[in-house]
């Protein structure tokens, strides 16, 4: 089980987060505790990889708008930023980007797993 | 959330549709919300559109997100904005794109919410106040409209008409008003519910005609329309092609429009005084059983102002004695020698601004609002008095006739009053000799049998005046009695133009000698008139061929002259 503790070492704006959640702490983690199982950063990827961009760009928009929402900030950072990339459509390296991407997530699940 | 401010409009739980398709964001934005309404939610634009539909009814706002998979949140808006029923439901979008924004409001969105979201006190203030916003809108749709025929009521109509001028202050309009001939006797004679189907079926070409012209229209009375449009030449094709589709709306054939048509109007007036013009055109037209329309102009309103200025100016008339009696004289012709007889008081209206006034201008104004009691009231005081003044003065009397309006019949104190009069001034009621239009003895005509006999028995003579003109029945001569017959001045204008004509004079003589009464012929101007009046037996003569109407002093000479003559 995450603790605010946990979030605010991972980066996370704990206090935004929990004010939008009606200063329920409980609802807060469980939120972020949902975001854990998504796979959306690893479709991403493949479809970012596959040259589709539009379908890339509806999931990373998705991912933004989540991650923003429960304020994780490290991993909206880089989600937001190859949101915006897609947007104009963008052909670049998108690598390291994603790369930041899923080693926040990685590093999020990682202290997900530890507690639990 | 406080439950008084939750509720402080009533006691109704709002329902509000969350549509996103990140589960996260839905559970987030529910929490937030669930508090003060209740919640459902969608997951894509399909699942959406099927909760709106089925609860189109219920739902009180639709919190939408716009890229979503099977339909997005643009398309959801086309189709909401599109759909008469739905686009009452507000939309707020939730996005976190600037530019969304901007071509959200554009498709009918109410508002937007950022994201990541706003405080959770913001986001209730922004669907609280959406809300707010859609109800009041829906109570103003209520009363902009009538129901009956989706119009817009008159109140709405001036409004959007002085919005309508503010865009477009140089584009000439015309200022249109309508209405059924024969309403009421459509809605007597069908029941009213087909009465509804008429309005309603009016109110149908109305739209199509604004829809094609670029206007706006109102039902404002029962069966009275308004019509502001672009200016146009072809009102005949307009009146034709409305009238063409309500008869087969209705399937009949004899239900007939008039319209009034206040062309390129004066924006400077108020709007409602060029629809009082339109409406004033309109209702200049007679009654008729076809379909017709008229043209306003500046005399028609004059006119008006004139009739008000008149009616409103009577009373300071009668205070300031403006009023003068005139009196014409009447000639018995029946010997050789014309001699005076009596004579006609007839009013004259010296008035402060219009100079001397006609009564043809102001009597039928004073009994159709029935002043005109008052000022025969006037009238017979003033004749009164100078036949006084004249006998005091001749040593003789002088009959003279006055006039009786309709109104004065059903004045309970009528008798008591003239009685009162002559008495005050020492004469005989044979010598007050009272005329009475003819058309007044068709109205409630034991009344007037009962009036009339009962003034004969106090002595009184009574004249019918404008014999002919009305719809006398023989049975209704027979029973009546009067004492002399005037016969109206349109048959003495024609008696000389055929013989059909004579043949008419002749044959009122004829009844006159029938029922034993002398005939009074007025309006007689010529020597012409005057021999043919005398051969057939024509017993008294008024008109210009003898004097014009003239005041007292100068009908003393007429008095003079008759003295000497005996």
């Amino acid at each position: 089980m995450l603790t605010l503790e946990n979030l605010k070492e991972f980066g996370a704006n704990v206090e935004e987060g929990v004010t939008r959640c009606l200063d329920d702490e409980e609802f807060y983690i469980d939120l972020v505790n949902s975001s854990i199982s998504d796979s959306r950063i690893d479709e991403l990827e493949e479809l970012i990889a596959a040259g589709d961009f539009d379908k890339a760009f509806e999931v990373a928009h998705a991912l933004k708008g989540m991650y923003g929402n429960i304020s994780l900030t490290p991993l909206f950072k880089p989600v937001s930023e190859i949101t915006e990339k897609l947007r104009r459509r963008e052909q670049g390296d998108y690598s390291d980007l994603l790369n930041e991407a899923k080693a926040q997530k990685a590093k999020l699940v990682g202290i997900y797993n530890a507690r639990n | 959330m406080s439950e008084s401010v939750r509720n402080e409009k009533d006691n109704i739980r709002r329902l509000v549709l969350i549509v996103d398709d990140e589960q996260i964001n839905r559970r987030l934005l529910g929490r937030i919300i669930e508090g003060e309404y209740d919640v459902i939610y969608a997951e894509d634009g399909e699942q959406a559109l099927d909760l709106i539909r089925e609860r189109q009814k219920t739902l009180s706002i639709i919190l939408l997100d716009l890229i979503m998979p099977k339909i997005d949140g643009y398309e959801l808006l086309n189709i909401i904005r599109d759909d008469h029923e739905l686009s009452r439901i507000p939309v707020i979008v939730l996005t976190s794109e600037r530019t969304a924004e901007v071509k959200s409001l554009q498709l009918g969105a109410a508002d937007f919410i950022p994201k990541p979201y706003d405080m959770p006190e913001v986001i209730l203030a922004r669907v609280r106040r959406s809300i707010e916003l859609a109800e009041d809108n829906i109570m103003i749709s209520a009363t902009e409209t009538d129901t009956l025929s989706g119009l817009y009521t008159k109140k709405y109509f001036f409004q959007h008409c002085r919005r309508y001028d503010r865009y477009y202050p140089d584009v000439p309009m015309d200022a249109v008003a309508f209405n059924i001939n024969r309403f009421h006797l459509i809605n007597e004679l069908n029941g009213r519910s087909y009465g509804d189907t008429v309005i309603a079926a009016v109110a149908a070409q109305l739209r199509r005609i604004i829809s094609e012209s670029e206007g706006i229209a109102c039902r404002c009375d029962s069966d009275v329309f308004l019509m502001y449009i672009k200016h146009c030449d072809d009102y005949d094709s307009i009146l034709n092609s409305i009238t063409s589709g309500l008869n087969s709306a209705v399937g009949n054939s004899r239900i007939h429009l008039r319209m009034g048509v206040y062309r390129n109007c004066d924006k400077s007036a108020d709007v409602e005084e060029r629809f009082d013009r339109a409406n004033f055109a309109c209702n200049s037209l007679r009654v008729s059983y076809s379909t017709s329309f008229t043209i306003y102009d500046d005399t028609m309103r004059k006119r008006a102002i004139y009739a008000e200025k008149l009616i409103g100016d009577m009373d300071a008339g009668v205070a300031n004695r403006q009023f003068k009696v005139y009196y014409q004289p009447k000639y018995n012709i029946t010997g050789d020698e014309p001699v005076l007889s009596s004579a006609e008081a007839l009013i004259r209206w010296d008035h402060p601004e219009y100079g001397f006034v006609h009564p043809a201008s102001f009597i039928p104004l004073f009994e159709k609002n029935g002043l005109v009691h008052k000022l025969d009231q006037y009238v017979w005081k003033e004749v009164a008095v100078q036949m006084r003044e004249w006998r005091d003065k001749f040593g003789i009397t002088i009959p003279v006739s006055v006039n009786v309006s309709r109104l004065d019949i059903y004045d309970p104190e009528l008798e008591s009053m003239l009685l009162g009069l002559v008495k005050e001034n020492g004469l005989e009621p044979y010598d007050y000799i009272l005329e009475i239009t003819e058309s007044a003895y068709t109205d409630n005509s034991a009344q007037m049998t009962e009036t009339v006999n009962k003034l004969r028995e106090d002595g009184f003579r009574i004249e019918m005046d404008d014999f002919g003109s009305g719809y006398s029945s023989l049975n209704m001569l027979g029973s009546l009695y009067i004492d002399a017959m005037k016969l109206d001045m349109l048959f003495i204008q024609k008696m000389c133009e055929d013989a059909k004509g004579m043949k008419m004079i002749q044959l009122m003589i004829d009844i006159a000698r029938f029922l034993n009464i002398p005939v009074v012929a007025e309006g007689v101007e010529t020597q012409e008139q005057y021999d043919l009046l005398k051969k057939a037996g024509c017993d008294v003569i008024q008109g210009y061929y003898f004097s014009k109407p003239v005041p007292p002093e100068e009908f003393e000479k007429f008095i003079e002259a008759m003295i000497k003559q005996h």
